[in-house]
């Protein structure tokens, strides 16, 4: 198997519909289903967000770069932007235990894209930004 | 994603149909925060044509659920599927959301 399918555009608000509807349709021709599915949508949306919501803060949105690649065995998902650099080591700890009254937000998006992913991959890209790659391993048939 | 509101005697239904992601969880969290800003404080998410939430969603959920419950009232979740039911579980909100099998036993727990 090997497939692949990028877009890039502007990360805006405006520009999750777009990313959103490339994360659908490129697994669905990948022919991703269930759990990986699931998994690919989700981490890509939370990382989308994350970009979109937070790279670029304080100063002009930039461009935001995602790509689908299918390989033997597993599934990469790479998001690229050109903020300042990010690593995810430095996103808050999400809340998980708190009462409802005192259950804090924060890192949620972090949490889940660790938890439904394999392997969480980021590194600077050359002439700065933010290079993240999500691993889903495919289950054995 | 669509959403139905049926007004029972025991609390108000909301049927949720369809993904609750970062395009459609303000639209969901401004649905249901209208039902509690009318005193309709006692709500049960019907969640059985969801197949898909992201913490966009579960945002929305909190927020309603903090609410209704400082109003006295309650949001709880009937029929979630397996896939968003360990989205739940993994973000600790299983500890914080009274969840039941179907509809009815949910609109049922609040006339206890």
């Amino acid at each position: 198997m090997s497939f692949s399918r990028q877009t890039t555009c502007l990360a805006t608000p405006s520009s999750l519909a777009v990313l959103l509807a490339f994360l659908d349709e490129a697994s669905r021709e990948a022919g991703l289903v269930g759990e990986v599915a699931f998994a690919v949508r989700l981490a890509g949306e939370e990382a989308c967000t994350n970009v979109i919501n937070h790279a670029y803060h304080g100063q002009e949105p930039g461009p935001i770069s995602l790509q689908l690649r299918c390989e033997p065995g597993q599934v990469h998902l790479v998001v690229e932007d050109r903020a300042p650099l990010f690593p995810p080591e430095d996103a808050p700890l999400p809340d998980l235990s708190s009462d409802w009254e005192n259950r804090r937000e924060g890192g949620l998006g972090w949490h889940l894209i660790r938890q439904v992913m394999d392997e969480v991959r980021h590194e600077p890209l050359a002439g700065g930004g933010n290079r993240l790659e999500l691993v889903k391993r495919l289950a054995a048939n | 994603m669509e959403i139905q509101v049926e007004y029972r005697e025991a609390a108000t239904v909301v049927r949720i149909v369809g993904n609750v992601d970062g395009l459609t969880a303000e639209t969901l969290l401004a649905e249901l925060q209208a039902r509690v800003g009318e005193g309709h404080v006692r709500l049960v998410g019907d969640l059985s044509e969801v197949e898909y939430t992201s913490s966009a969603g579960l945002r929305a959920l909190l927020s309603v659920l903090r609410d209704a419950r400082r109003g006295g009232g309650d949001l709880r979740l009937a029929a979630v599927h397996p896939p968003v039911l360990k989205i739940l579980e993994l973000s600790g909100f299983t500890t914080i959301l009274k969840l039941y099998d179907d509809v009815d036993g949910a609109v049922a727990s609040f006339a206890n």
